[in-house]
């Protein structure tokens, strides 16, 4: 039976830095894979809405413009998005992605948790028909 | 003269919880104790349901591998598995060889980060900080191990219906394989502090013994049973995913006490490390991911077993053909591993306690869901929910 069995790693912790990092002085670079903020290319979509349908969250809203052009523009809500990537695991045409760069979303006001992707021309046409600003969301 | 001290009747009981029993998850627990013995000991649970299995049924297939990978935080590839594996063979869809390898590896890395984590959770239990503190620093290897292999340190979200989302690069493989020799050597490093650290023993050799025949007939799982001798690990039993293609050597101590716990825990990281170095080594080649997976199942129903950190866990499925879950029934280890905390407590000192807490490794939120409804006029079965509610709105009525 010994006693102090942790001695040594408090001796050699002496002479190290500690191990927390500053953030966000320092900041340790994320991995590729990490999965942050969605981005959506409207060129390939048919407006088929299985991401939508498969979002666990409900972040997705893929609004149909006109059906026959296949044009259709998205709305994304970044507080309620989980992260999970489910769908660009549904889209058949790849036209989702999720950035490993942008990852610090916090905010102070709820106007940037609600994302438009679009074609300018789409996205002015239903933003003319959308007659309530985009910083006051509907309440569910 | 002399003065007849009668014998007191009523019982000293010690409320513990619901806010911060020991862990930092809800729980009420009530000791009754005499001196500093316990006595009897009941608890209460179900301060965290969240409704999830209900929940589940108002979603799709796909949307509750993501619903069910919450329900625990620490172990939540396992549920996604669990489910996942389930709905499959609702399904009928043959998932590729090297899907379920890269399953189990990241089911491995996870009972690796959990153990880590349980183990200086126990270890601030018994007061000894420092311990806690060294091994959540070398737990962080692990995190970041996860995190670079499926882009989230916690609700990793590695499987769909069908597959998983990612392979493994060479340059992942290096890291992992870096990151587990660091590991495996802190590791027999805490086993030896563990086994001969002489105030750390005073915590827990011979306290809480759980013999054999005791954890059979409580119906104990995990390492908890395992450190009893019962001979049970669902890897083992019926090997799901591709513990067939990897088997793994089961971990049993026979002592039954805290010491024990402790010791199969450890071990069983090397296990782990063990299988994951096999898995990266032997990676079968193959798809990632089934070529089809329906939206809408057969009706049917199927019952899905895997070993998860903390013991099996269980999920029952059934589907009515449409592409949402009729049903879906979880039970969690936790749940088949607090009686033994209740049975254990009488005798004990009160300060052992949260040691004996702690010694299931518990998980709260993971455990508060099932209603059973068992009445004491012996009226037992499921309740609609207009009679829940009902009786909800009798029973506040009646209190005031
Ligand atoms: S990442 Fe997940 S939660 Fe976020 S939008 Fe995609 S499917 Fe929804
Ligand atoms: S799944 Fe892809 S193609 Fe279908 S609506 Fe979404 S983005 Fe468009």
């Amino acid at each position: 039976m010994k006693i102090a069995t942790m001695f040594s790693d408090i001796w050699q912790s002496l002479w190290q830095r500690p191990v927390t990092q500053k953030y966000p002085f320092e900041r340790k670079e994320a991995p590729d894979r990490l999965r942050g903020k969605l981005h959506w290319n409207p060129e390939n979509c048919t407006g088929c809405a299985l991401c939508n349908k498969d979002c666990p969250a409900n972040a997705i809203e893929v609004i149909t413009i006109d059906k026959k052009e296949k044009r259709f523009v998205m709305r994304y809500h970044l507080d309620r998005c989980t992260y999970c990537a489910q769908c660009v695991e549904s889209c058949r045409f790849s036209c989702i992605e999720l950035s490993d760069k942008e990852w610090e979303l916090a905010s102070t006001h709820k106007q940037p948790f609600t994302v438009y992707y679009g074609n300018e021309d789409d996205l002015n046409e239903f933003m003319a028909k959308f007659t309530q600003p985009e910083s006051e969301p509907t309440p569910q | 003269m002399t003065a007849v001290i009668s014998p007191k009747k009523e019982k000293f009981i010690i409320p513990i919880g619901p806010q911060h029993p020991a862990l930092k998850e809800p729980g009420h627990f009530e000791f009754a104790v005499d001196g500093e013995i316990v006595t009897e000991a009941t608890v209460r649970l179900g301060y965290v349901h969240r409704g999830i299995e209900k929940g589940a049924e108002a979603r799709n297939w796909t949307q509750n591998l993501y619903l069910v990978e919450r329900i625990c935080g620490i172990c939540s590839h396992i549920h996604a598995l669990t489910y996942a594996l389930g709905v499959e063979v609702l399904a009928e869809v043959e998932v590729p060889p090297r899907a379920q390898a890269i399953r189990v590896l990241v089911a491995e890395l996870e009972r690796i980060h959990s153990h880590l984590l349980w183990f200086g959770v126990a270890a601030h239990e018994a007061g000894f900080d420092t311990l806690f503190m060294y091994s959540w620093r070398d737990r962080e290897t692990i995190m970041d191990i996860l995190e670079a292999l499926t882009g989230n340190r916690v609700n990793y979200s590695a499987n769909v219906l069908g597959g998983v989302k990612f392979d493994i690069s060479d340059e992942q493989r290096k890291v992992i394989l870096d990151g587990l020799d660091f590991l495996e050597k802190r590791t027999h490093h805490y086993l030896d502090v563990a086994t001969s650290d002489g105030m750390f023993l005073q915590r827990t050799r011979g306290i809480g013994i759980t013999r054999l025949q005791d954890a059979q007939r409580l119906g104990i799982v995990g390492p908890t049973a395992r450190a009893s001798g019962v001979m049970r690990d669902v890897r083992v039993d019926a090997p799901y995913a591709a513990y067939d293609m990897f088997p793994i050597n089961i971990v049993v101590e026979t002592a039954g006490d805290l010491e024990a716990r402790f010791v199969v825990r450890l071990k069983e990281l090397f296990e782990s490390f063990r299988l994951v170095r096999e898995i990266l080594d032997n990676l079968p080649p193959g798809d990632l991911q089934a070529k089809r997976f329906p939206r809408r199942i057969k009706p049917g129903e199927v019952i899905s077993r895997v070993e998860a950190p903390r013991g099996e866990v269980f999920y029952y499925i059934r589907s009515n053909g449409s592409d949402m879950p009729e049903r879906v029934k979880v039970r969690t280890p936790t749940l088949c591993n607090m009686a033994s905390v209740l049975s254990l407590a009488v005798g004990h000192h009160l300060a052992d306690m949260p040691m004996l807490l702690v010694g299931i490794d518990p998980c709260f939120s993971c455990n508060d869901r099932g209603v059973s409804i068992c009445s004491s006029q012996g009226e037992h079965g499921r309740w609609t929910w207009e009679r829940l509610r009902q009786f909800g709105i009798d029973y506040y009525a009646n209190k005031v």
